[in-house]
Parts: structure tokens; sequence; C-alpha cells
């Protein structure tokens, strides 16, 4: 009974996804927004009228206009740097556009351009110095602070009087000082503009990039060749115009040359930016980010304000959320890989058939022997995970290697190689087509193909997104084996989307439906998934009525028969529900069958933790790698099956010696030729009786 | 996870639990392949036990026979019993004591046959070490009162706690309990001071026993410690069977796990030290075991080693012998010294090895 409760809850509760969700950028923004919330709701409760109209308006205006400060600073800490100097440069052009347009009663544009001309050239001051000069940020802008804050005191005391003297009757004016749109302030829908420009500029324009690139990793930017001085200057630069934008505002709101303007605003800018999650030393950052940690700074200080704290105990406040907020993200942005790896692995419960025994007795089908002993070994130590073997018509030999290679072994000695192509990362499955085209499954990369003039071209790497899958399963992560199709189609499998190349043990470890079987069609090139959720789906062969194509399912020990084609269309049976071991590459045979090879032999231990995800999820978190229960990858065979499911024959090489691990078989010409990823060799097999002129081409055979 | 803090401490901050951890092999336990390499003296399936006797020749305990090791590495059998010998020692005046599982036989010069069957009301259930002390009593250790000694498997995992440390007086013919309550002794010495060691094998610790109390002498072993035998020139010789690895540590924590593996797998295939490896691909399979381009690799996690450790007199690891990963001299439950010469039994390749010393101090410069 707790069995079946258990396996219900495996089977159902889909719990993959708390750790695929953790995963995504945009996680990190969520409990930002979540605190946000609950400073909303924790001031709705404690201030009247916190949620009228008017106060969502003033809130809004006011924050807005804090909201470009912070987006400025926020360019510059994302490049790496800081900027002290906001606050003066706030007061300076503060003053400069008061006394443009109403001592000098310039035409409003014309005042606005003024003074962000005059925020740019105070930015530039500081961009200059620390993106040119390579002087330190901190310091420079705090000394640029201090001359900044001298020259609008000198500014003030020579304009107080004639800027409060003056009247501005200009309708622009006061509409940008007091404005709505619906209700929205004017200022709240500028930086909306202006927000979501930044936000396409930083993440779908290549400047936007290059500042990312800046911030992330300095060396690694001037080496790639970007301008990383004129990167950092410019955005010190921004920094003054965006803080010229809210002076503008400002004044346009208030009106007035005090002298306290925008002292103490850097500490509050810094808060907002640290708070809404721009990473202090660079590179992350974003404008959702500056969204949420300026409106959660501003409600508390405003808040804090409304509820009569002396001001005193607010700065205290204030300041402890800023050094809470930087320790909390320094954390997190250190430990996010390790968060995110204890949860994302999500072991579900397998539950095979009893092992099929293996025992030397004759009768049974997969009776231990070493037939494979006397296996002739080809480019021993000379090629490397030679996953796949496939032959040609003149008997060259092909293979893939884990340097990305694909390696041509030559007729009929087989002592002479050459690298035939360089493709990348993990070939895999093999397979040619009419025109004698090596088609290649490359894990980590696609489905590539390479010519008969050696051209590498990629056919696909990347198939249509499912609606519902958090992953993004649009690229292809682990494309296995392939087979062609008689008009050309070409279907593989592809592994499992959740981990890649090099994870694949624990996606063995999980156990889950992490897999599918893709169509690939040359002749429109569209690449559509055909079967999802399949258990680690591995070797594919098209079936003697060309409408069909077997397919191993490596964790589920299972082989099973996909109708594309003909009046069975899109049905799945089974063809073996039950095998010994983990099925990887499945080819065909000269007499019809088919022969498929075992990369790994399944453990009465193993089996068991497949029905204890609760173990495998604890062993996963406690134990390193090495230590894992695996499944047994260290012996293999090859079985001959027919699509009946019965089994033919059996090859064991029972000591291990030459062949301890087989991915892949092929026959050709009366012999068998083997590989296996882990191995440093290929085998070749005399098949006594079978048929001499055999020969795996899409012509006559797929 | 017993302690309910630390198990919390565990959910909230995540991390791993400390019993986990393995004493890493360096300094005198830095590994080799002496053990491997040495010569094989002789080779019989079903050997158990070797003890030198003072006048100088080599026994071995094999099947249900006691056997004299000739030098050419044949055998001439010296007693025939009728259950297996489990354990041997050689008494001071050539007498013959074995341990047949749950009874200890003498076969004294002249008092006849004396049968040991229990001690303070409790039988024998598991004797697995024999130990003749210079002042005329024979060490006996009781491994398990749960699992005869082929289950020894079964004890590890069921945590047993049951094992008992007796010291036989020949003079008195009495028994009495030195020790209780020990996680598996499987081993038992009188030093030339008189004090009395016993491997406590499950807690991978050798103690010292006075008395009623007993103190750990060396703990934190990274295996499975099993019997003690003399070394010319003080200290003693301890063979560790097998060596310790995480994913066993951590069986040991899961107990739903376990149980149900106890209950439905073969012994053969569990997740547990063994005596020998590599010979069924249905053995479990931990992932730095994997051959990659052919190689297994020496330090991957061991489901089976040969270890023997050199003490000093002072309990200090002096240096050791290995067969690692891969190697078929593994199991190591006996070492007899005779002169310059080891004999190292290895019980997972049914053979008794001979390692020369002095080569091999050389070899390890020491």
């Amino acid at each position: 009974m707790l069995k079946t409760l258990s396996k219900w809850r495996y089977q159902y509760v889909p719990d993959h996804i708390v750790g695929e969700i953790l995963q995504k950028q945009w996680m990190e923004n969520a409990v930002t927004a979540l605190v946000l919330i609950v400073t909303v709701m924790f001031f709705n409760y404690n201030v009247s009228n916190f949620s009228s109209l008017s106060n969502i308006t003033d809130t809004l205006r006011e924050a807005s206009e804090l909201g470009f400060v912070v987006l400025g600073m926020s360019v510059v800490l994302i490049v790496g740097g800081i900027d002290l100097s906001v606050g003066s440069m706030f007061a300076i052009t503060n003053l400069i556009v008061l006394y443009c347009v109403q001592v000098l009663a310039l035409p409003i544009p014309l005042a606005i351009a003024v003074t962000l001309i005059v925020g740019a050239s105070l930015g530039a001051v500081n961009g200059v110095l620390i993106g040119y000069l390579r002087m330190r940020a901190f310091l420079t802008t705090m000394v640029t602070l201090i001359i900044y804050r001298a020259i609008a005191d000198l500014l003030s005391y020579q304009w107080a009087v004639l800027i409060s003297s003056s009247m501005s009757t200009s309708d622009i004016w006061d509409f940008i000082g007091s404005g709505t749109i619906f209700a929205i302030p004017s200022v709240a829908w500028a930086f909306a503009i202006i927000g979501i420009a930044g936000h396409i500029f930083l993440t779908r324009l290549r400047a936007g990039w290059h500042v990312m690139a800046v911030g992330g990793s300095r060396r690694s930017s001037y080496n790639l060749g970007l301008r990383v001085n004129r990167v950092v200057a410019v955005s010190y630069c921004a920094s003054g115009v965006f803080t010229a934008i809210s002076a503008v505002f400002y004044a346009a709101r208030l009106g007035s040359p005090g002298a306290d303007t925008g002292r103490g605003m850097e500490i509050i800018v810094l808060t907002a930016a640290i708070l809404g999650g721009v990473r202090l030393g660079g590179g992350k950052g974003s404008v959702m980010k500056v969204v949420l940690g300026t409106l959660i700074v501003f409600l508390i200080t405003n808040g804090l304000l409304r509820l009569a704290v002396p001001a005193g105990a607010s700065r205290v406040i204030l300041a402890s959320i800023l050094f809470l907020a930087a320790t909390i993200d320094i954390r997190w942005y250190k430990n996010r890989h390790k968060a995110i790896q204890e949860f994302y692995v999500s072991p579900s419960y397998l539950e095979l058939p009893p092992i099929p025994t293996t025992a030397a007795d004759p009768a049974s089908p997969y009776a231990l022997n070493d037939k494979l002993r006397q296996v002739e070994v080809i480019g021993l130590g000379m090629v490397e995970s030679p996953e796949d073997v496939i032959l040609d018509e003149v008997d060259n030999l092909y293979c893939g290697s884990r340097h990305g290679e694909i390696i041509r072994f030559f007729a009929p000695d087989y002592q002479r190689m050459e690298v035939y192509a360089h493709i990348g990362g993990q070939p895999l499955g093999l397979s040619f087509d009419a025109e004698q085209n090596l088609y290649v499954c490359v894990g980590g990369m696609g489905l590539y193909r390479v010519t008969r003039d050696r051209q590498v071209e990629k056919m696909t790497d990347e198939t249509n997104r499912s609606m519902f899958s958090i992953i993004d399963d649009s690229r292809l992560k682990l494309a296995d084996d392939l087979d062609i199709a008689p008009d050309g189609r070409i279907f593989f499998s592809e592994a499992t989307i959740r981990y890649e190349m090099h994870e694949w043990p624990t996606d063995a470890l999980e156990g889950r439906g992490n897999g599918r079987i893709i169509c690939y069609d040359p002749r429109n090139k569209v690449t559509t998934t055909v079967l999802r959720n399949l258990i680690f789906p591995n070797g594919i062969a098209l079936a003697s009525d060309r409408q069909s194509i077997l397919f191993a399912e490596s964790w589920a020990c299972s082989i099973k028969r996909y109708w594309f084609d003909g009046p069975k269309r899109g049905k799945v049976e089974s063809v073996i529900a039950s095998l010994p071991g983990y099925p990887d590459n499945i080819n065909r045979a000269s007499d019809g069958n088919y022969w498929v090879a075992l990369l790994g032999m399944r453990s009465p231990a193993f089996d068991l933790a497949m029905r204890k995800p609760g173990f495998r999820r604890r062993m996963s978190k406690q134990l390193p790698g090495d230590e894992w229960l695996y499944p047994n990858i260290n012996t293999g065979c090859i079985l001959k099956i027919n699509e009946k499911g019965n089994i033919l024959d059996a090859l064991w090489d029972l000591g291990g010696v030459n062949h301890p691990m087989i991915t892949s078989m092929r026959e050709h010409r009366g012999y068998l030729y083997i590989g296996g990823i882990s191995n440093n060799r290929i085998g070749r097999y005399k098949l006594n009786g079978a048929d001499p002129n055999f020969v795996v081409s899409a012509g006559r055979h797929g | 996870m017993a302690n309910p803090i630390s198990r919390l401490k565990m959910v909230i901050f995540g991390g791993r639990d400390e019993r986990l951890s393995i004493p890493i092999m360096d300094g005198a336990l830095k590994p080799n392949n002496v053990i491997e390499e040495a010569p094989v003296f002789a080779l019989r399936p079903g050997l158990e036990d070797i003890s030198v006797s003072p006048d100088g020749e080599l026994y071995a305990a094999c099947g249900d026979g006691v056997y004299r090791v000739l030098p050419d590495g044949t055998f001439a059998e010296r007693a025939k019993y009728d259950r297996d010998v489990t354990a041997l020692a050689v008494l001071a005046d050539g007498a013959l004591a074995v341990a047949l599982g749950n009874a200890v036989v003498i076969d004294t010069a002249h008092a006849g046959r004396q049968i040991i069957e229990r001690c303070d009301g409790r039988k024998l259930t598991a004797v697995n070490a024999l130990h003749a002390t210079p002042n005329g009593s024979l060490l006996i250790t009781d491994g398990s009162a749960t699992r005869p000694y082929p289950q020894w498997s079964n004890d590890l995992l069921e945590k047993g706690r049951s094992g008992r440390l007796l010291e036989y007086q020949m003079a008195t013919r009495r028994t009495t309990t030195l020790a209780a309550g020990l996680s598996y002794a499987f081993g038992a010495f009188a030093d030339s001071q008189g004090r009395i060691l016993v491997s406590e094998t499950w807690r991978h610790q050798i103690s010292i026993v006075s008395g009623k109390t007993r103190q750990p002498a060396f703990s934190g072993l990274p295996g499975y410690p099993a019997r003690f035998a003399p070394a010319d020139g003080g200290g003693f010789w301890l063979s560790v069977f097998a060596c310790r690895t995480q994913l066993v540590e951590f069986v040991l924590c899961e107990d739903d796990y376990r149980r149900e593996m106890m209950r439905i797998v073969d012994p053969r295939y569990w997740v547990a030290p063994a005596m020998s490896s590599g010979h069924d691909f249905l053995e479990p399979l931990q992932g730095g075991g994997v051959k990659q381009m052919g190689i297994l690799k020496p330090w991957a996690p061991p489901r089976s080693y040969g270890l023997v450790i050199r003490f000093g007199s002072d309990f200090i690891p002096r240096y050791s012998l290995h067969s690692r990963v891969g190697g078929k001299n593994h199991g190591i439950v006996a070492v007899a010294q005779r002169g310059d010469d080891l004999y190292v039994l290895s019980k997972g390749a049914g053979r008794i090895l001979k390692v020369v010393l002095p080569q091999v101090r050389e070899g390890l410069e020491l």
C-alpha cells in the first residue's frame, strides 16, 4: 500500500519542476518581488490612506524621479564601477535647469537640452578619469562628489535668490512637474518609456551586451576586442545624463534651489540598486531589478516618514537594509549554482521487471560466453571514444572520437587512419544516405552531415519548443543515434533534455522520461519532435517494413517500435519489454534481423535503487559523483534480435579483456565492427555464415 | 541520521552528514602495490588463517583442516575437524588451538582436548580470532552474538554491536569476558608490555582493554581491521580486510534501502565491502569504478582491497602494504612474520603471498 502510494507520488507529482524553475534567469527577481509585496502590505496596513489614488500618484512620481538616478547608478554598477557623485550632480543640474527656465526664460526643450549636456559633461569627467585614466572609481567619484557639491553650493549662493524671485508660467513646465496622463504622472510615463528602451538595450542590443560583458569580465572583454575604456567612460556619462533627467523632473515639481538638494542621495540610490539585485561587482543587473529596488526603498523611506519615525532611526534602518542586501546578494551569487544543483536532480520511480537470467545456461537466450574473445582490434590507442562505427561502399571504416572528429581507417587492413572531418562535440550515431553523405548525431551540438568532399554542414540543432516545458527544449543537448527513412526524412533520438552530454550519468540516476525522438525533413528543412517523454532514447533503426523505426530506451531496458507512416502511423508498440542490460545502438543485420548493443548490465542493487527515489536524491546530494551507485557500464554485450522480440544470439567478452564496454556494432561484409564510448579501440569480429556482400547503405536497406 | 539537531541543520543549511567522511590514505598509509606484486607462496581454496608456531613452522587453517605449509608451498595435514576452521593459534608448547565457528578446540600436549563453547552464560557464535598470550592464556574474539562467522556482511549492515573479547586460562580452564558490546571484534593481541588490544571492526579502530574499560589505541582507520600478528622488533601487524567507501557509509544511514536490499538481493551483490570483487557484473559499481579507455583507476572506490599496516609499539603506523583496486590479492585477514619474510593471507584470492621485508622497506625508503 505504502509502496503504491510512493509509486504514485513519484510518477504524478512533478518535482522536477522546482529545480527547473529555480535555474531560470527571472527567478532572481521573484525574491525581490516578494519583498516588495511584503513591504506594500506592511505599509498599507500601518499607514492611513496608503492606497488612495492621490497617494499612489505621488508615490509613482517621486519613485520615478529616484528611479532615473538608480538607473544611471545601475549602469555604472553593471560596468563594474560605482558613482558616488550622483547626489552632487543632481544638485548642479537642478540649479542649471531652474536657472535656464526661471531666470534665462529659455524655451523648455532648450533648457532641458542644456541640462542634459551639463549632466553628460559632469558624468564625462568621471568617465574620463575612471575609464581612460584608469583611476579608482570609489575614490574618484568621492572626490567629484565633494567638488560638485562645492560647485553646487557656489551656484546656489549666486542664483538662489534669482531663481526664487522669478516666476515661470510655462504649461509644459507645469505638465512636466505635476501633469498626469490617465492618472499616471508624466515622469512615470517617461521612466516607463526609457526603462523599456533601457531593457531592450541591455538585453537585445549589441552595445548593451558590451556593457554586460565589460562588467562581467573586464579582462575577457579586452581580449575579445571590446573598447573597454570607452564603454566605462560612456556609462559614467549615462549616469550623469540620467541624473540630469531626474533633476529636470524634480525641478519642475518643486522649483526649489535648496542648498540641501541631493545630499545623501547616493546612499539611498546605492541601497535601491543593490536591494533590487544589481551586483556590486559588476556584470549583473537589469531594468526590472532597478524598478523593484527603487520601489522598495522608496516605499520604506517614505513610509517611515509617514509613520513619523525620527530621521536618524530611518537612516539607520536604511543602512541596515543596505548591509543586509549586500551580504545576502554576495552569498546568493556565490552559492546559487549549488542551490540549483541541490534541487535540480529529481529522481523518479522506475520499476523494471526482474532481471532476465544471463547465467551460462544453454536454455537462456542471454547465456554468457566469450565469443568476443577472438575479436581483432583496430586502432588500439589511436582513437578514443568511437561510439559508433560505419563502413562505406569501398570498405573504409568511419568512427567518431571524443576530440570531435570523424576518423577514417583505410581498407583492407585498417592500419592507416586519418582525420576525415572535424566537427566538435562528441560524434555519436552515424549513417550514410543514398548519396553517401555521412550523417552524424553530435552530442552537445545536434545533427550534422559530412558531404562526400568532406565539408561539414549543420542540418539542425533545434526543434519546436514544447508549450509546457519550463526548460527551453528547443535546443538539442544530446543527439544520440539516427536512421534515414526511405523518403529521406531523418529520425534521431535526443537522449535527454535535462542534462548536458557530460552529465548523462545524472540522467541515469533520475530515470525520468527526459528524452524524445525528433524528425528532420531535409526537403523543407523542418525539425519536429515526434515522440516525447522517453527514458533515454538511444539507438534507432529503420524496420524492415520501412514504415517504422525500432528504438531503444536505455534506462528502461526496453526496445519499442514507432510507426511514422502507413496504416499504423503514430503507434508505439513494445518489442522487448525487459532486457538484462541497457540497450544502446540498434543496427540492421544481414539476415533481416537486428543487432543491439547493451552498453551496460543491470545489477540488483542499482535496480533496487531505481525504486527508491528518495535514496537516490540523498545520494546525489551527499556523495560526490565518483561514489554514486552507477549502472554497470564496465560490461556490455551484443544481442541479435528480430522484430517479434526474440533473442537469437548473444555475444559476450566475458573477461572484459578486449571489449569491456560496447555501445555500437555494424555488420559489413561478413564481419561485425564494434565500438564503445569508453574504449580506445574498435573491434572486428568474424560472423560465421553471414552474407559476405552485405553492406549497410541508404540505397538498399533504408 | 541519529542526532535530530544535526538532521535539522542539514535540512536548513544543506551539506552532508559528517559520518560519510572517510580518512584518506596518506603518510604511512600511502598506497603501493607490494601485496599485489608479491610472489604467491601457496594457494589453496578455503584459506582462513595462518600462524607461525614457536618452532618456526608456518601453519594454515584451510577448510576443515589445519596444515603445515612447507617451504615449497605444499600443504601437509596436521589436524582435521568436523567443521570449517575459522581461526588458528599455536600455543607456546606447540599445542594447536582452533576455532570452529561456535566453539574453540585446544589439543594440548598433556591435558587432552579442551573445548570451549560458552562464556558467562552466552554461547559462542562467531569466533574469528585466537591469540596465545606470553603468560599462558588464550585470547578469543567472538565477533557477533547474532550472526555466524560467514555472515559477517549481515552483521555490518545490521550495525551489530555484540562482539566480545574473552580470555581463556589454560591452567584453570576458565573463560572470562574482557570486553563486551564491541562492534564486531575480529582480532586480539597482547603486546610485550602486557597490554591487550582488540580490533573493533565496524568502528574502524583498535582499542586497548584494561580491566573493564577500553580506550581507542588508533581510530579513524580507512578500512575494517581484522587480525593481529606479532612483529619482530616490537609493535605488531594489523591486517585490514577491506576499505571503507562513502557509499557503504551512506547505505548504513539509509534504513529503508538497506533493509530491502538485505531482504531481496543476493548477499554477494550487496552494497557492502567484499573479500574480492570484479567477478560478476551483478556486483554494484560506483562512478569512480567505470573503466575509461580500458583503464580502471587504482584510486577508484574499492569494493575490495588488500591492506596490511605495520604498527609500532606506540600504536603509530610505520608503513603499510597494499593491493590496490583492480588487483587480485584482496581480503587480507591474517599475516604471519617469520624472520625477514611476511606471509600474507589473501582470503579473496585464496593464496598466501610472501613479502620480503628488507626489500619492501628499501623500496619504501624507510
